[in-house]
C-alpha cells in the first residue's frame, strides 16, 4: 500500500465526512423548522399569517396574541393544573416505586417473584384499554374534574420500579451487610445508603415521569369536563372561546404550552438526556 | 298557579339576598355569533352583579360538544344552562339527559308559547309530551358573496345581487365565468367536514321535496335518487374547478374574507364576522342572499338553538331562579342576537321595525318561509346518528373521490342497518 | 434467624404497600372491570345487562372494527421501522459530530419529543394547511398540486406517521447515540488502519453491536405505535373521522360519543389481547435473532 494513496483516500474520507456533518446540520435546521415557523407565524398579526407568501420574519411584529392568550383565556388555571397533576404523578410515581424496587431488590419476602412478574408483565398491558373502567372507577369515586382523578390512572409506570430495582441491584453488598452490622434499621439503609447513592437516577427518573405527565392527553382530555380544571395540553385544543378561527392566536397559546418543558429540556440538557437513556432500561 | 308564582318569587328574592348565584353556561358558539353572544352575557352580568353571574364556556362544535354533555350529565358535572340544537332534542330526550322546563319555568322567565312560532315550538317538544327547551332562534343557511369581484365580473342583477339565481344552470353559469374572470375559487364550501355539508346536501333534497325518512325508514322510494341529484351537482362543481376542496371550517371563513372565494355558503352566523371587517375597514362591500334555486322551487335547511336545562342541574330552587333568570333576559334582549345574522325565535322582538329593518338579515329573511327542518327522530341531530353515516360519505364524493351513486348506496345502507 | 426474617417481611410489605394499592385500584380492578363489562349490554355510565358474547359476534361484521383495526396495522407500518431507521441515520450524523454543534444538532432533534401532542398538532396542522401552510407554498413553488393532507384518507395516516415520526424520533435517537457510544474506539481505529470503507465498516461493526439497541427501540416503538390515539384524534377534527378510526379512537368513539360501554370494552379487551400477543412474539422474535448472531 502506497503512501499518497493513503493520502487520498484519507481525504476522500474527510471529504465524504465533511459532506455528512453537512447534511446533519442542515437536516437539523429543517427538522426544528416547524417549530421556527410556529412560533414566528404567532408573533404575526391575523391578517399577515394568511398572506401567501413566505416571510420568514413578521413584517409587523406583535405580541397581541400572547397578551390575548394570557389574559382572555384561562391559560393560568391551565398551567397551575398541569403543574400540580405533572408534578403529582411524579411524586407518587417515584417515591412508591422507589419503596417497591428496594424492597424487591433488598428484601425477602413471600410473593415477592410473584410481585416482580406482575411488574413485568404488567410492562406489556395497554393503559389506553382501560379508559373506560378508569372513567367510570373515578367518576364513584367523584374525583372527575380534580387533580386526584387527572393524577390517579397515570400512576403506572412499571418502569420506574424496573430501573430502580437494577440500580439498587447494583449497589455491592458490603455497604448493606457493613449497615446491618452497625444495627441500622431497613429505613435508614434505604434513606442513607441506597437513595444517596442513586441521586442520579432518581432525578433522571422525575425528569422523564415529569415530561410524560405534562404532555399526557388522553387521560385528561377524558377526566375533566370543567375549562377551569384541564391541564393546558388539552385546553388549548379543546376551548373554543379562547381562540376561534385565528391561527396565529391558537399558535401563541401553543407555544406557551411547549415553552416551559422545551425551556427545561434546554436548560438539563444533559440530564434529560441521561433520564430518556435510563428510561428504556440502558444505563448511560 | 298564583302559589306556584309566589314561590318563584320567593326564590328570585332569595337568590337577591343570599350572595351571588353562579350560572355555569356551555355554548358551541365559536363563529361571529359567538363574539355577539359574548357581549350579552357580560351585559347580563353586569346588569345583574351581586345577584347572578354566568360563567360561560365555548367548546368545540359538534360531536366534541355533545359528547361532553352526555358523560357530563351521566356522573353529574353538568353545566347549569347550555346552548343545544333543537334537531337533537328528541335523541336528547331518549338518552335523559335533559331536564323539563315546567309551566312555572315558562311563568318565571314570563314566557309562553305564544311567544314563539308553531313549528319552533314544535321543535322543543320531546316525544313525551313535555317541554325541553327555550328557542333562542333560528339559523338557516345562506349565500354569501363579493360584491365588489361580482360587480367587477357584470354578475350582479341591478338590485346588487348575484345572477342566476334561480337554475342550477343559471347558477352554474355565474360560477363559471367568475372563474373566466380569474377568481381562483368561485365558490367557497365547508367540503372538508361531511357534518357542515349536510346542510346544503338537505337543502338541495328539500328543492326536489325530498325525505330523508319516511315512516322510519330511509331513503325510500325516489328519494335516493333526490339525493343523489344533490351530491351529483356539488360534485360537478368540484370537477369543473368552481368550488374550493377540501377546505375546512376556518379555511373556507378565511378564503371568502380574504377574496379568495367569490361567494360562500355558510351559516348566518357568520354575518357578524362580515360586519366587524367591513367596519374596520377590511373587507370588500358583501351581500347575503337565499341559497339559489337549484331544482324546483327554494328550500334551506334550518335548525334552532335552543337553552336547555341539563338533567339533575339547577335543581336547587335559587340556583333555578338564577338560570331562568338568565335565559328569559337573554331571549328577551334578542334583538341584538339578531345582529348575530340569527332570527330570534322570540316573536315580540322579530316584530318590531327596528328587526324588520336590519340589514343584511332583512335581504335573506324571506327564506323563512322556505325552511326545512331535520326528521324529528332521536337519529336526527347535529352530530347525531344520520349526521354520522352522511357525513363519512359527503366529504369523498364532494371532493369527487367517490361517485354519487355509490355514495348513496352506502349511505342507504348503513342508514336502514342502524 | 426466623424473627429476622419475619420482620424483613413486615418491612417489605410496608415499602411495597402504596404501590400495590395503586397498582390494585387503578389496573388490577378495571382490567377486571373491563373483561365484565364486555360482555354487558352497559352505556358508560350504569348498569346493562348480560348479553354473553354478543359485543364481541357483531365486531365481526363492525365496518368501522374493521376500518380501526386496518388503520392501526397501517399505522404501525408506516411509523415503527421507518421511524427506527430515519432514528438510527440522524443518531450516526449526530454521533460524528462533537463539543457544542453536536449539543446544538442533538438539541434541535429532540427538540420535538418534549413537546405536548396537541403543540405537535397545532405546528403541523398549521405548517400544512392547505389554504395558508408553508408547505403548500413549497409545493407551489415545486410545481406539485397542492394537497389538502388531513383531508384525503390516502395522505392521512402517512402523514401522521411522519408526524409521529418527527415527533418521537428523539427518544430512539438518544438510545442510538448510547448505544454507538457503548461501541469501543479501538474497533474503528482498527478498522480505519486496515482501509476498510464507510460501508463496510457500518456492516460489519456498527450494525451488529447496534443490534440489542436497535431491537429495543423496534420493541418499545411497536408497543408505543399500537396504542396510537393522540394524534389521530387531534388531526381528524372537522376532517373524516370515521375514515380515520384507529382501534383506541374507535373505543374512545363507542365509549364517550355512542355511549356503548359494554361494546367499547369488548373493542379494548381485542386490543389488550393484540398488544400482549404482539409483544409476546416479538420478544421471542428478538431472542431468536440474538441467537442466531
Amino acid at each position: 500500500m502506497s503512501g499518497p494513496m493513503t493520502a487520498q483516500t484519507a481525504r476522500r474520507f474527510n471529504l465524504a465526512g465533511g459532506a455528512i456533518t453537512l447534511v446533519t446540520v442542515i437536516c437539523a435546521v429543517i427538522w426544528a423548522f416547524p417549530i421556527y415557523w410556529g412560533i414566528i407565524s404567532s408573533l404575526k398579526p391575523e391578517d399577515e399569517v394568511v398572506r401567501p407568501v413566505i416571510e420568514l420574519w413578521p413584517e409587523t411584529l406583535t405580541f397581541d396574541h400572547y397578551w390575548f392568550a394570557l389574559t382572555e383565556t384561562q391559560i393560568g388555571s391551565w398551567y397551575l393544573n398541569s403543574i400540580v397533576t405533572a408534578l403529582g404523578v411524579t411524586f407518587i410515581t417515584v417515591t412508591t416505586s422507589m419503596f417497591a424496587g428496594y424492597a424487591i431488590s433488598q428484601l425477602r419476602f413471600p410473593g415477592r417473584t410473584a410481585l416482580w412478574w406482575l411488574i413485568l408483565a404488567s410492562f406489556m398491558v395497554p393503559t389506553q384499554v382501560l379508559i373506560i373502567n378508569h372513567f367510570v372507577l373515578m367518576a364513584n369515586m367523584g374525583l372527575l374534574n380534580s387533580w386526584a382523578g387527572i393524577i390517579l390512572p397515570q400512576l403506572i409506570h412499571p418502569v420506574i420500579i424496573i430501573v430502580y430495582k437494577q440500580f439498587f441491584d447494583q449497589v455491592p453488598r458490603d455497604f448493606r451487610e457493613a449497615a446491618v452490622m452497625d444495627n441500622a434499621s431497613e429505613w435508614r439503609i434505604l434513606f442513607k445508603v441506597y437513595v444517596p447513592m442513586n441521586w442520579g437516577v432518581t432525578t433522571a427518573l422525575s425528569i422523564v415521569t415529569f415530561i410524560w405527565a405534562w404532555n399526557a392527553f388522553l387521560w385528561p382530555f377524558l377526566a375533566v369536563t370543567k375549562t377551569e380544571m384541564m391541564t393546558i395540553t388539552v385546553g388549548i385544543t379543546q376551548v373554543w372561546d379562547a381562540f376561534g378561527v385565528y391561527y396565529a392566536r391558537q399558535l401563541s397559546a401553543a407555544v406557551l404550552a411547549g415553552f416551559p418543558v422545551a425551556l427545561a429540556y434546554l436548560l438539563f440538557q444533559r440530564r434529560v438526556t441521561q433520564a430518556i437513556t435510563l428510561s428504556a432500561g440502558i444505563k448511560g | 298557579m298564583r302559589y306556584v308564582a309566589g314561590l318563584a318569587l320567593g326564590a328570585m328574592l332569595a337568590t337577591a339576598a343570599q350572595a351571588e348565584e353562579t350560572v355555569v353556561w356551555w355554548d358551541f358558539l365559536a363563529g361571529g355569533d359567538g363574539v355577539r353572544m359574548k357581549q350579552m352575557i357580560s351585559e347580563f352580568n353586569e346588569s345583574h352583579a351581586g345577584e347572578v353571574a354566568i360563567d360561560a364556556t365555548t367548546l368545540e362544535w359538534g360531536v366534541p360538544f355533545y359528547s361532553k354533555v352526555q358523560t357530563s350529565v351521566a356522573v353529574g358535572e353538568a353545566p347549569d344552562v347550555m346552548t343545544y340544537h333543537a334537531s337533537r332534542i328528541p335523541l336528547a330526550v331518549k338518552q335523559g339527559l335533559l331536564s323539563e322546563i315546567t309551566a312555572e319555568d315558562w311563568e318565571a322567565m314570563g314566557l309562553s308559547e305564544g311567544d314563539f312560532a308553531p313549528s319552533i315550538w314544535e321543535s322543543v317538544q320531546g316525544s313525551d309530551g313535555k317541554t325541553y327547551g327555550v328557542p333562542l332562534d333560528t339559523h338557516p343557511i345562506v349565500l354569501y358573496y363579493n360584491k365588489d369581484v361580482l360587480g367587477e365580473a357584470g354578475l350582479l342583477t341591478e338590485d346588487g345581487r348575484p345572477m342566476g339565481m334561480d337554475s342550477r344552470e343559471g347558477f352554474t353559469e355565474t360560477l363559471t365565468k367568475l372563474k373566466e374572470a380569474g377568481v381562483k375559487f368561485p365558490l367557497g364550501s365547508v367540503t372538508a367536514d361531511g357534518n357542515f355539508m349536510f346542510r346544503t346536501i338537505y337543502s338541495l333534497m328539500g328543492q326536489q321535496d325530498g325525505e330523508l325518512m319516511t315512516d322510519g325508514e330511509f331513503l325510500v322510494g325516489d328519494n335516493a335518487a333526490k339525493l343523489e341529484n344533490a351530491l351529483a351537482v356539488l360534485q360537478e362543481w368540484t370537477n369543473e374547478g368552481l368550488q374550493s376542496t377540501y377546505t375546512d371550517y376556518p379555511a373556507t371563513v378565511a378564503l371568502f374574507t380574504s377574496g379568495e372565494a367569490a361567494m360562500m355558503i355558510n351559516g348566518v352566523w357568520e354575518v357578524p364576522t362580515m360586519t366587524d371587517l367591513h367596519a374596520e375597514g377590511k373587507l370588500f362591500e358583501w351581500g347575503a342572499v337565499e341559497l339559489p334555486v337549484i331544482f324546483d322551487h327554494p328550500a334551506t335547511y334550518s335548525d334552532s338553538h335552543v337553552f336547555a336545562i341539563p338533567a339533575g342541574s339547577a335543581e336547587d330552587p335559587a340556583k333555578r331562579a338564577a338560570v331562568l333568570e338568565v335565559i328569559g333576559s337573554i331571549l328577551k334582549g334578542s334583538l341584538f342576537w339578531a345582529t348575530a345574522g340569527h332570527i330570534p325565535a322570540y316573536q315580540p322582538v322579530t316584530e318590531t321595525d327596528e328587526y324588520k329593518q336590519m340589514e343584511p338579515n332583512a335581504t335573506y329573511s324571506p327564506l323563512t318561509a322556505n325552511m326545512i327542518y331535520d326528521p324529528k327522530t332521536p337519529l336526527a341531530g347535529v352530530a347525531g346518528p344520520i349526521f354520522d353515516v352522511m357525513s363519512t360519505y359527503f366529504v369523498p364524493t364532494l371532493n369527487g373521490e367517490m361517485e354519487p351513486s355509490e355514495a348513496v348506496e352506502e349511505i342507504t345502507y348503513e342508514l336502514n342497518d342502524m | 434467624m426466623i424473627r429476622n426474617s419475619r420482620k424483613e417481611s413486615l418491612i417489605a410489605y410496608a415499602l411495597i404497600a402504596p404501590f400495590v394499592a395503586i397498582y390494585g385500584l387503578i389496573f388490577i380492578y378495571p382490567t377486571i372491570d373491563m373483561f365484565i363489562l364486555s360482555f354487558q349490554d352497559a352505556p358508560l355510565i350504569g348498569s346493562g345487562d348480560w348479553v354473553g358474547s354478543d359485543n364481541y359476534t357483531r365486531l365481526g361484521r363492525d365496518r368501522r372494527f374493521g376500518t380501526a383495526a386496518w388503520n392501526t396495522a397501517y399505522f404501525v407500518a408506516l411509523s415503527v421501522l421507518p421511524g427506527t431507521l430515519v432514528a438510527l441515520g440522524i443518531a450516526l450524523g449526530v454521533s460524528r459530530l462533537s463539543g457544542r454543534l453536536q449539543a446544538l444538532v442533538l438539541a434541535l432533534f429532540f427538540l420535538p419529543y418534549i413537546l405536548p401532542v396537541s403543540v405537535v398538532f397545532r405546528l403541523w396542522d398549521w405548517t400544512l394547511n392547505f389554504q395558508f401552510g408553508i408547505a403548500m407554498h413549497l409545493f407551489d413553488w415545486v410545481g406539485i398540486d397542492r394537497v389538502p393532507i388531513f383531508k384525503v384518507t390516502a395522505w392521512f395516516m402517512p402523514a401522521v406517521a411522519f408526524v409521529t415520526i418527527w415527533w418521537t424520533c428523539g427518544f430512539s435517537i438518544l438510545l442510538f447515540l448510547a448505544g454507538l457510544r457503548a461501541i469501543p474506539q479501538e474497533i474503528y481505529e482498527a478498522a480505519a488502519l486496515d482501509n476498510t470503507s464507510r460501508w463496510r465498516t457500518f456492516r460489519r461493526i456498527t450494525w451488529p453491536l447496534l443490534w440489542p439497541v436497535t431491537a429495543l427501540v423496534l420493541t418499545i416503538q411497536l408497543i408505543l405505535q399500537l396504542k396510537i390515539f393522540d394524534q389521530v384524534y387531534l388531526f381528524s377534527q372537522g376532517g373524516r373521522p370515521n375514515d380515520n378510526l384507529v382501534m383506541v379512537y374507535y373505543i374512545f368513539q363507542r365509549a364517550f360519543v355512542n355511549d356503548h360501554g359494554g361494546r367499547a370494552a369488548a373493542i379494548a379487551v381485542v386490543l389488550f389481547f393484540v398488544v400482549i400477543i404482539v409483544s409476546v412474539l416479538n420478544f421471542q422474535l428478538m431472542r431468536f435473532a440474538e441467537r442466531r448472531q
